[in-house]
């Protein structure tokens, strides 16, 4: 796509209406597009029948979209994982739109350039994110979690948020075929935004005219990404002098329980069997005896920070700093901060940002020939 | 304890691979070049067959150094091996400096069949510049 093109398509601001509020207004938006036969299915959060979570669901029957979440308090499960679940064997055979926040779509985006997804007839739909609660906080108290989030989301503040939502730069990062935009909107009203052919021609469908000056929008997103980001880069100035160096590293993953929580979450870590569950880390015993002979001691489940800075190796860059982990982690170990960090400097020598685009090839699976020189015979 | 230092004779892991690095470090053996003894080396066939995970793995068993070595870029016996072996280096590299791990540590290097000087080379400097930096001291850590 060529930039003036590109120009085009995104000045194509729809604005709708939010009169009974901006989840209604949403889920209204869907249901006029499932009557109209844009989309058979929708794919989108839920509160759970015991009322105390959230997690996907693929509704067929347009009658159900009344009790959908598009933005909810937590973030359960990662909608990139269900998107695969439903796509990766190949394309789907209904048409379906997926509601969800952008480092999900941004998951999403990575796994089908893992060949993990196929977006053939998914449009993805992005909403400005306001951040998530941890799990832990909110599951202690779910209603009180709901009222501090409905209340942070009214004022935009992210004190309450998860720390890797508190430093996340792309939070209104437009990455899917639609955007839904309402940070700047009038109270009783939202802007969707298309980003792709497919996502103007859902507008077209609907007729609604685009016609919305996103500009004071886009003002507001550069703003808050601007804070978010010298946030990010405070966090992880803190972060690394807390981490830095062998004994420090020890200190934070020594704890880690080897649940292997973390990889099991993680959108990016798609492999069905991981080599860090595989029989390849399970040693011979003697091995152990021999290892406990020549150090003095070995520890009980060995090769904890193995696992840690291997899964670095396999999935920093395409991590989208979702903070799946963290939230997993029963011990409270600042995974994902730690990984979003490794993840920008990973990512960055690449020139690389994970599921900024479907075009940008994964920078392992790809080369130039005259580059990096200065890594090469050099030590130190 | 400055003595210690002095008699230290680093240990280093060296994947070399079959087509050019292996062979260079071969020609360096017949024709008798003299280089310190502390390289162990396993031969891959490409450079890019080196897991980024072995390296890890070295170096958390007490590796005082990793050396990679493969065909001079181009010249790649299946093409473009090289090239995507540098690129998991430069990543592999960047994480360990960025959790204050010592990449200082790590090397990669072109040696080609006919460069035994140079596999000398590079395996003496490697080895001297170890020896300063001193022994890695995952060799002491047990809560690896």
């Amino acid at each position: 796509m060529s930039k003036n093109e590109e120009k085009k398509l995104r000045k194509k601001a729809a604005i709708l209406s939010a009169k009974n509020g901006i989840r209604e207004g949403i889920i209204d938006f869907l249901k006029k597009s499932m009557d109209r036969n844009i989309f058979d299915a929708v794919l989108i959060p839920m509160r759970v029948p015991a009322d105390d979570s959230f997690t996907y669901v693929l509704i067929r029957d347009k009658n159900l979209l009344k009790n959908a979440f598009p933005l909810p308090p937590v973030m359960s499960i990662q909608g990139g994982k269900a998107v695969s679940s439903i796509t990766r064997l190949g394309k789907s055979n209904i048409k379906i739109a997926a509601v969800m926040r952008p480092c999900e779509i941004r998951a999403t985006i990575e796994l089908t350039k893992l060949g993990q997804t196929n977006l053939e007839n998914i449009t993805l739909i992005g909403i400005d994110c306001p951040g998530v609660l941890p799990l832990s906080d909110f599951l202690n108290n779910p209603e009180e979690g709901m009222r501090l989030f409905d209340d942070a989301v009214s004022r935009w503040d992210d004190r309450i948020m998860r720390p890797v939502c508190q430093m996340c730069d792309k939070s209104s990062m437009i990455v899917g075929d639609l955007h839904i935009g309402f940070l700047d909107a009038e109270k009783d009203s939202f802007f969707i935004i298309s980003n792709s052919q497919k996502g103007s021609d859902v507008i077209d469908k609907l007729s609604i005219t685009p016609q919305a000056d996103i500009s004071s929008w886009q003002t507001k997103v550069e703003k808050i990404s601007e804070k978010k980001h010298k946030k990010r880069e405070e966090t992880f100035r803190e972060l690394k002098s807390k981490i830095d160096g062998l004994d420090n590293l020890l200190d934070t993953f020594s704890q880690c329980i080897s649940c292997h929580n973390c990889m099991k979450v993680c959108p990016v870590c798609y492999c069905r069997l991981c080599y860090f569950d595989s029989d390849k880390v399970k040693h011979p015993p003697e091995d152990y005896l021999e290892r406990a002979k020549t150090l003095g001691s070995i520890r009980f489940l060995p090769d904890t920070l193995l696992f840690q800075i291997g899964r670095m190796i396999h999935m920093s860059l395409s991590c989208v700093s979702c903070g799946s982990c963290e939230d997993a982690c029963p011990m409270s170990i600042p995974v994902a901060q730690i990984f979003s960090m490794v993840a920008d400097e990973t990512q960055s020598m690449f020139n690389y940002v994970s599921g900024r685009n479907l075009e940008e090839p994964l920078p392992l699976t790809t080369y130039k020939e005259d580059e990096l020189h200065e890594m090469e015979d050099t030590h130190g | 304890m400055e003595k210690d230092k002095e008699d230290f004779m680093p240990k280093i892991l060296a994947f070399l691979c079959n087509w050019c690095s292996y062979a260079g470090a071969d020609l360096a053996g017949t024709s008798r070049i003299k280089y310190p003894p502390s390289v162990l080396p396993i031969r891959v066939m490409c450079s890019s067959r080196v897991d980024p995970l072995f390296v890890i793995k070295a170096y958390l068993s007490g590796a005082d150094g990793v050396l990679i070595a493969g065909c001079h870029p181009g010249d790649c016996h299946y093409e473009k091996g090289n090239y995507y072996a540098r690129r998991r280096f430069v990543m592999l590299k960047k994480i360990i400096e960025e959790i204050g791990l010592e990449p200082e540590r790590l090397r990669l290097s072109w040696i080609s069949a006919s460069e035994g000087n140079r596999y000398a080379k590079t395996v003496t400097e490697f080895t001297e510049k170890i020896k300063k930096i001193g022994e890695n001291s995952t060799k002491n850590r047990i809560f690896l």
